[in-house]
């Protein structure tokens, strides 16, 4: 695709469960319960057990990487967690990652990106530069 | 809760122990995101961002019970590969009180040992919710 300012990406939706959050926890070393334990997450005010944010990030750069290709790098990437991603037990959730480039200079690109999971925007102000 | 202030900004800690980048944890990490790129997931080093400031937020009296992730940024000067050895330092970089919750940003800087040369640096910005 051509990499000019303003063009969009086709909407790619990701799936995750329980079961891939149980092995983001071990992967990643982030066991807090909140992301496993869906009687400790109703304990604490949570609808149900909700995704890492982090995990939503990361699924966000395989987005980009799904849109751009494997020869271009991410080397500055952020964003703001705004609302959780709620997983119930023995559901695909998906997170649905659109994405734009905003920006086109002679060495980099830089993407800005929208995630939504069930109807709710779950990331704010995601920018993705990358570099050839 | 303790209560802290803007004295708080440029608090820094250096971690004592050294994070090596094994293939087995950039395998594990790739593999639970459901990559198959050959680049290193651009947000790998969270794990080792937020194990730092798990040791040190918490040992300026920040509850880590009650912590939200709110924004992250990383910005990477170069890939990591398998069988790099990190030093990472962290600051904290700004801090305010609002509402009855406490917003932390802790920047930390991850270096190779053996160059000094700097790899990546990461933003965390954490949020410590106030008693209900």
């Amino acid at each position: 695709m051509a990499l000019i300012p303003g063009e969009l990406f086709a909407e790619k939706t990701l799936y995750i469960n329980r079961e891939k959050l149980r092995r983001y926890a071990e992967a990643s070393g982030d066991h807090n319960p909140i992301h496993l334990d869906e009687n400790f997450a109703k304990s604490v005010g949570l609808p149900n057990v909700i995704a890492h944010g982090m995990f939503t990030m990361a699924l966000a750069g395989e987005a980009i990487r799904f849109w751009v290709g494997d020869e271009w790098q991410i080397v500055d990437f952020s964003t703001r967690f705004t609302k959780p991603v709620v997983v119930p037990a023995d559901e695909e959730v998906g997170i649905t990652f659109s994405g734009k480039i905003s920006e086109v200079s002679e060495k980099d690109i830089l993407i800005e990106l929208g995630a939504t999971s069930a109807g709710v925007k779950v990331l704010g102000q995601t920018k993705a530069l990358l570099i050839f | 809760m303790a209560s802290h202030g803007p004295e708080l900004v440029g608090r820094r800690f250096s971690s004592h122990h050294t994070h090596s980048v094994s293939q087995s944890s950039l395998s594990a990490f790739a593999e639970a995101i459901g990559s198959s790129s050959h680049q290193i997931p651009p947000t790998f080093l969270i794990t080792f961002s937020i194990a730092a400031a798990e040791e040190f937020l918490p040992s300026l009296g920040f509850d880590w019970s009650r912590v939200v992730h709110g924004e992250q940024r990383f910005q990477h000067f170069r890939q990591i590969t398998a069988g790099d050895a990190l030093r990472v330092t962290s600051e904290i970089e700004s801090y305010k009180s609002l509402a009855g919750n406490e917003f932390v940003t802790v920047r930390s800087d991850f270096e190779d040992i053996s160059t000094t040369e700097k790899i990546s640096s990461t933003w965390s910005t954490l949020v410590f919710r106030g008693a209900e």
